[in-house]
């Protein structure tokens, strides 16, 4: 029995943190307003650190953090989870966070320039 | 020593976050700070340069903690070889963009010099890192340097060109994500001599799928067909000196991360000839589509992409002539298509539309800079006695020693169609009558210093190229020999 | 047309990478099994315990064994928030005036003025304990920001001096590389803990790891304040 929640657990946290990285990228490629490829940019970047997060989980493990509790916790032999990618995220959500603030300043300038937000409007350069 | 590797990172830092204090006192300080940075680094890197030249590659260890516990940079005679020349360049795109906008307030002004600062010491440590995902950090740095740079003008295009720029860049971002995701999850490191050491225990269907991955991800960065859409707009619509930047810079960088996962990090023996495909298939598509453009900066633009593309291919022949080839036709790119963007963008300073046509009969009203041009055009196409010669000489010499008749043949064609752009453009400079009523603009006097300094690099090199061979040959040998880069990263200490 | 592609090389691409991570598998060691390979987090592990004395590994990672890439982050940042002076500049500043849709109401604007020392006080709480619980410089900067961020959409004439952001931004900074340069100076390398570890659990442990994330605490609350500050006071041009 835990071996099949497990199994069904693996499928399923891979294949939705992949399906949001699709969803992301779908609206970043097709949508006409760019407000959309923002929020689907945004929610690309969104789907990756989740997936890396994922990657790095151990079963039972705890979290890798040395309080009164851990200590007890490790002598009695419960794993830690992975550590490296919590920290490369952090990293990562920090960068996108950046990224998407000067994805929105461009859209706040290209308003101001076209007042409108439909790309098939701004068509000054061949997309 | 005046110093060691991390100062390459660490200085300019402190200047940048030292600017915006400064700047509140004294305005001059924004112009005068990166300059002085740049100047010392410059001074830095022929220093280092010129030790391993002698004495062998440099490893500096961050933090403390010995590879691959910790990060490390790596200075050896390849990555230090790129280093100094973009710092050479940084110093001269400094140097011609000092006056610029200096009749606005300050605050532009104040941005633009850090913003440049810093694409310039993004370019620097992706080069010199010696970790996976430092290097994907420092991608970002460029990147949003690079859209701001972009997006500097007001009134033009420019908005629509950097966000074009910024889908590209997040995607590629995220492919290298993944890509990092499935190296750490098999290899448990993310050093690149560690991750070089241990390929050989993966297996080969994730290696496969991480190598297509990154060059996904690298090549958005590299502008390779046909993932540089955004390249020529973005070329086109930022200021001139952040164009010479581009593709003197930051192209160089992306390049060498994509060569140094092919020939260090991952040991696929297909990935050759991925390399020849991607840069035939660049080379082909972005020369033809530089015949048929009418502005001038994006016929330049183009011809930057179909270099790279000449360079990719000089790469994936994979002996250490080949190499030699590509280090030389990128050191001469490196130092003549700048001159082309920083004459052209004299040429048609006053024209709204930038066409080529407006640069007809310049020839009488601006000599000095049409003389520029037309001498950077002799030497990109690689005519005798320019730098551009030896750089497609060697080239077909590694071919040929590798019995690959169908890329001489291919390479001598493009240059066929690129002599004609080029010459198209110098003989409306020359022979043309004036048609439009366009006035011309003197240079300032530091961008005659700037062309002059490039022609007579130009010059010199092709008249002495065993001035820079031994560089260049030191270089080529560090990057082919795999194992010497391996060990001198996984057993260095701290001093 | 452009959508079915579209779709079909997602659904290409998507089948590839979830088929990778599949086989990776979730939840079990999925490192190759050969003695050659020594995962680097059972060495982090170890050593943050042993040489640090630093509780919560994943702050000795980011501020420690690969402080060189938070750097580079915070310097994401402060380029981020460059980058959004110099597209959104206009010749003709107006400050102080904003584009607020309508004003909030009695609820709003009276608890606020309660929650906002609180905030302030739980950001600062998270990022000075950094080393010995979950959390640490981004996090608390961001709660921070999110305090002052309910601040200004409250009340309409509420603002925050960007002279004075701006140079806590770069004072953090300036300390955050000036650190690692001191212990580059040190005889060390660049980013070595020079000051003395102290021992597991306490305020005053791992040397210099709780200074740089203060910095980067302070650094952060101040870059995020004056991002949501630069987007606020955009003028619309056709609603007063």
């Amino acid at each position: 029995m835990d071996n099949m929640f497990y199994q069904y657990l693996d499928y399923a946290i891979y294949s939705s943190a992949v399906l949001v990285i699709l969803i992301g990228l779908y609206g970043a490629l097709v949508k006409r307003s760019l407000l959309k490829i923002v929020i689907g940019l945004s929610i690309m970047e969104a789907g990756v650190n989740l997936l890396f997060v994922a990657v790095g989980y151990l079963k039972n493990g705890t979290a890798p953090i040395f309080s009164a509790k851990g200590i007890e916790m490790a002598e009695n032999g419960i794993k830690m989870v992975d550590p490296v990618p919590q920290a490369l995220v952090l990293t990562a959500i920090v960068i996108g966070f950046g990224v998407t603030a000067v994805a929105l300043s461009l859209v706040i300038r290209l308003w101001r320039h076209h007042h409108t937000l439909y790309i098939d409007e701004i068509k000054n350069l061949k997309w | 020593m005046v110093g060691t590797p991390v100062l390459f990172i660490a200085i300019p830092l402190l200047a940048a976050f030292l600017i915006p204090l400064f700047g509140m006192v004294w305005k001059e300080s924004v112009r005068i700070i990166p300059g002085l940075v740049l100047a010392y680094l410059l001074v830095l890197a022929i220093n280092l340069l010129s030790y391993v030249t002698v004495n062998g590659p440099i490893v500096e260890i961050i933090a403390g903690w010995a590879p691959p516990i910790g990060i490390n940079l790596v200075f050896n005679a390849f990555s230090g070889f790129l280093v100094t020349l973009m710092i050479f360049m940084g110093l001269l795109v400094w140097l011609y963009s000092y006056r610029f906008k200096s009749n606005v307030e300050y605050e532009p002004a104040r941005k633009y010099f850090l913003l440049l600062m810093m694409l310039i010491t993004g370019s620097v440590g992706i080069v010199l890192t010696g970790d996976i995902f430092n290097m994907f950090v420092f991608i970002e740095i460029v990147g949003i340097s690079g859209y701001a740079l972009t997006a500097f003008y007001t009134g033009r295009d420019s908005a629509e060109a950097s966000f074009k720029y910024l889908i590209m860049g997040s995607i590629a971002s995220v492919f290298l994500l993944l890509a990092i995701m499935i190296i750490y999850s098999q290899l448990g490191t993310l050093n690149m001599a560690d991750v070089a050491s241990k390929m050989h225990l993966m297996d080969p269907k994730y290696k496969i799928i991480s190598f297509i991955l990154f060059v996904v991800a690298l090549g958005i960065e590299a502008e390779i067909f046909p993932l540089n859409g955004w390249a020529p707009d973005a070329y086109a619509e930022a200021p001139g000196p952040v164009g010479a930047a581009f593709s003197g810079i930051v192209v160089k960088a992306a390049v060498y991360a994509l060569i140094r996962y092919t020939y260090t990090i991952f040991d696929l023996s297909g990935a050759y000839n991925i390399l020849i495909i991607i840069g035939l298939i660049t080379l082909v598509v972005a020369e033809v589509s530089a015949i048929r453009q009418e502005k001038l900066k994006r016929m330049l633009a183009f011809s930057s992409i179909g270099q790279m593309g000449l360079v990719l291919v000089a790469f994936g022949i994979g002996t250490t002539e080949g190499v030699f080839a590509a280090l030389f036709i990128m050191l001469n790119h490196a130092i003549i298509k700048p001159m082309l963007f920083f004459s052209g963008s004299y040429l048609v300073y006053h024209s709204k539309k930038k066409n080529i046509s407006d640069v007809d009969g310049m020839g009488k009203l601006a000599p000095f800079t049409s003389i520029i041009f037309t001498l950077g055009a002799f030497a990109i196409v690689g005519l005798p006695p320019f730098a551009g010669f030896w750089g497609k000489l060697s080239f077909l010499v590694a071919a040929a020693n590798s019995n690959m008749v169908l890329i001489i043949a291919l390479i001598l064609m493009v240059s066929v169609v690129e002599i004609v752009y080029y010459m198209r453009v110098v003989n409306r400079i020359f022979f043309f009558k004036r048609s439009t009523g366009l006035l011309a603009r003197r240079p300032t006097f530091n961008a005659y210093i700037v062309m002059s300094v490039l022609a007579a690099i130009i010059l010199i090199i092709g008249f002495y190229p065993d001035s820079v061979s031994l560089y260049l040959q030191n270089a080529a040998n560090s990057l082919v020999d795999k194992s010497q880069y391996i060990h001198s990263v996984l057993t260095a200490t701290i001093q | 047309m452009k959508k079915i592609l579209v779709i079909l090389l997602l659904a290409v691409v998507g089948f590839y990478i979830a088929g990778t991570f599949f086989d990776i598998g979730f939840g079990n060691s999925h490192f190759v099994k050969n003695d050659a390979i020594k995962p680097v987090k059972d060495t982090y592990l170890q050593q943050t315990v042993q040489e640090l004395k630093v509780s919560n590994t994943v702050t000795s990672i980011v501020v420690n064994f690969r402080g060189f890439d938070t750097l580079g982050e915070v310097t994401v940042l402060f380029l981020s928030v460059t980058a959004l002076g110099s597209i959104l500049y206009k010749k003709r500043h107006h400050v102080g005036e904003r584009s607020v849709l309508f004003s909030a109401s009695s609820i709003v604007t009276s608890g606020s003025k309660l929650l906002f020392p609180a905030i302030v006080l739980l950001g600062t709480y998270v990022f000075i304990h950094g080393h010995l619980s979950p959390g640490g410089g981004f996090q608390g900067g961001v709660i921070i920001a999110t305090g002052f961020l309910l601040m200004l959409l409250a009340y309409e004439n509420y603002s925050v001096s960007h002279t004075s952001l701006a140079i806590v931004e770069s004072l953090a900074g300036v300390t955050f590389a000036g650190v690692g340069l001191l212990g580059y100076m040190n005889g060390g390398t660049f980013l070595q803990n020079f000051l003395p570890a102290g021992t597991l659990n306490d305020l005053f442990s791992g040397g210099v790891i709780p200074i740089i994330y203060i910095a980067v605490g302070f650094k952060v609350a101040a870059e995020l304040t004056g991002v949501i500050y630069t987007v606020l006071n955009e003028k619309g041009e056709n609603h007063g």
